[in-house]
């Protein structure tokens, strides 16, 4: 069920960036997306039954895989820097294109 | 050798970020702490460790300890990749040193220098995946670095490309540690139908490759000469190398990528064959010429250095003529000076003999399989038509005497890029068999005479509507089906 619910967040993101025409909403959708992939490698990581890896007195036994958290925070970090040199280049861009419209940007940019 | 690997790894960042640190103002300029001298001592350490690694005996693999699958891998296809990456990023560096480039700008080269050759040596999906990372963001201020609005508009649509590409990529990085416990690329060869086809996508896109490459035509002719020649030099072989290495790795990957690189070859020719802006012509044929370098992978270094120098070369001079387009280029002669490095750069990636061109592509066809030899003879013979446009420019010598003075970061920046051509045509002699000669020659004849006889007469023109930003995404999904039914259909 939560696969479902990440799968379809990862979805809904990616026809987001197709079908949004405003170039923010499109990197909001993207940002959806990411944060799909993001809950996908957390749901991976998360079993039940066995400890929460941080070492204590007392917690024999199995631990969860703490791996793909690891791994994932620097892909938020990674996103997150990439969505602040777009929000940037979408400010400079949106001082001459006020709308934001891609076809409209994109036809106006054509060599 | 490990010790010097870590060091050659890390400096290029130490050296990147440190140089904020470092004074800014004439007197510093002048010192050994200039930012220009150090971009070029960076690349002379990738120099010396491309060359290590071309002696060392065995391949080396450096696992992290008590690993998930984290390790590098620095082998002899590393090393020829290494060189390339080191050779481009010097003459760019020579290319800009007498322009008035800002101290960011060579900053922005050294990160994606040293990303490039962490790309070359890892052999995991994660340390790839930030290192891919790292080499778009670093290119998009590259694209940027102008700051118009076009400039910006076309980095912001190479940056979400790649980035949307990449989310795929880590999706399938996950579902392959999920199966396997592991993120080495090894991993891979277990791996579900779904994560392969995952991972497939992101770097296809990434190295632009087939449909998904469409993004490359604009972004590299709309950049900056110095910025289009790393770009198509070697941003895009660190989409094409972990390719080569799944296929040289795992074995039920292998006619995909292959399959991949012949498609790619041949749109790229027809895209190319098509256009009359110069930079245009050279980016679609780097579409084609990274379908080469993945047709076959066991071929692919020596291919990717070969081609790598030659575009990079062209890139640079194109960048310097009169015109874009190669109409008015036609009316106007130009410069001799210019003509000759550009049909060197030519001649080599269409492949005559005495060029490392030739040697590639000799190397490359004798190992390729049977129905990919016939279909890239058909490529090599459309790359021979697009590149006699750029042979057959009318030109005729000017006497500007000081025309070496005023330039002389561009002409060493071809001696080093041509001169590397010609000694990298050394590197595999038995190229020169009577038959292969008879081939390539024949190959640029045919070229030629096509040229002369069919191309000059038409116009055609191939509608740019695959190259709109909604299309490059929605192909996306579009590659992804196709992909998944491959890779499916082959595991089953």
């Amino acid at each position: 069920m939560l696969y479902a619910c990440v799968y379809a967040t990862i979805l809904l993101g990616f026809f987001g960036i197709l079908l949004k025409e405003n170039l923010v909403m499109k990197i909001i959708a993207m940002d959806v997306m990411s944060t799909g992939v993001i809950a996908l490698f957390v749901l991976v990581a998360a079993k039940g039954g066995v400890y929460t890896p941080i070492l204590a007195a007392g917690t024999a036994g199995n631990y969860a895989d703490p791996v793909p958290q690891a791994v994932i925070l620097t892909a938020i970090v990674i996103g997150f820097s990439i969505q602040a040199l777009m929000l940037v280049a979408v400010m400079k861009l949106a001082r001459d294109n006020p709308t934001l419209e891609t076809r409209a940007i994109e036809e106006e940019y054509r060599p | 050798m490990t010790l010097w690997t870590v060091l050659w790894i890390a400096l290029p960042f130490l050296v990147a970020f440190s140089l904020y640190l470092l004074p800014q103002g004439d007197r510093s300029s002048r010192s050994i702490f200039d930012y220009r001298v150090l971009a070029l001592g960076v690349t002379l350490l990738s120099l010396a460790y491309a060359i290590t690694l071309f002696f060392q005996p065995a391949p080396l693999a450096l696992p992290l300890l008590d690993s998930f699958g984290v390790s590098l891998l620095a082998d002899n296809l590393s090393a020829f990749f290494i060189l390339t990456n080191t050779l481009v990023v010097a003459a760019v560096i020579l290319y800009c040193w007498g322009t008035d480039k800002a101290k960011f700008f060579y900053t922005q080269v050294i990160i994606l220098h040293g990303s490039i050759n962490a790309v070359f040596i890892c052999a995991d999906l994660i340390s790839l995946y930030v290192a891919l990372e790292v080499i778009g963001i670093a290119a998009f201020l590259l694209i940027a670095h102008p700051r118009t609005n076009r400039s910006l508009w076309v980095a912001l649509r190479y940056l979400f490309i790649s980035n949307t590409a990449m989310l795929f990529y880590l999706i399938g990085a996950v579902l392959v540690y999920q199966t396997q416990q592991s993120f080495a690329f090894t991993g891979l060869r277990g791996a579900s139908a779904e994560a392969q086809t995952l991972i497939f996508l992101g770097l296809l896109v990434k190295g632009g490759i087939f449909v998904s490459g469409l993004w490359l035509p604009q972004t590299h002719s709309e950049a900056e000469s110095p910025v289009s020649a790393l770009l198509s030099g070697v941003v895009v072989k660190a989409g094409v190398f972990p390719l080569v290495r799944f296929a040289l790795m795992v074995e039920t990957l292998d006619p995909a990528v292959r399959l991949f690189g012949v498609g790619a070859a041949v749109l790229g020719v027809i895209y190319a064959l098509v256009e009359t802006d110069t930079k245009r012509v050279l980016a679609c044929s780097t579409l084609s010429q990274v379908g080469w370098i993945l047709a076959i992978p066991e071929a692919a270094g020596f291919y990717a250095l070969a081609h790598g120098l030659g575009k990079a070369a062209l890139f640079l001079v194109v960048g310097k003529l009169p015109s874009r387009s190669l109409p008015v280029l036609r009316q106007q002669p130009i410069d001799t000076a210019y003509w000759v490095p550009m049909t060197i750069g030519s001649l080599s990636i269409s492949g005559f003999p005495f060029l490392a061109g030739f040697s590639a592509k000799m190397l490359t066809l004798k190992q390729g399989l049977p129905w990919q030899v016939a279909v890239l003879n058909g490529a090599a013979v459309g790359t021979a038509i697009l590149y006699a446009k750029f042979v057959f420019l009318p030109h005729r010598p000017t006497a500007k005497a000081d025309r070496w003075a005023a330039q002389p970061g561009l002409w060493m920046a071809l001696t080093l890029l041509l001169g590397g051509l010609l000694l990298a045509n050394l590197g595999y002699l038995d190229a020169y068999a009577p038959g292969n000669v008879v081939k390539a020659l024949t190959i640029i004849g045919l070229g030629c005479l096509i040229h002369w006889l069919v191309l000059q007469r038409i116009g055609l023109v191939l509608p740019r509507v695959m190259e709109r930003f909604d299309h490059l995404v929605g192909s996306m999904s579009l590659v992804l089906v196709v992909l998944f039914w491959i890779t499916w259909s082959w595991i089953a």
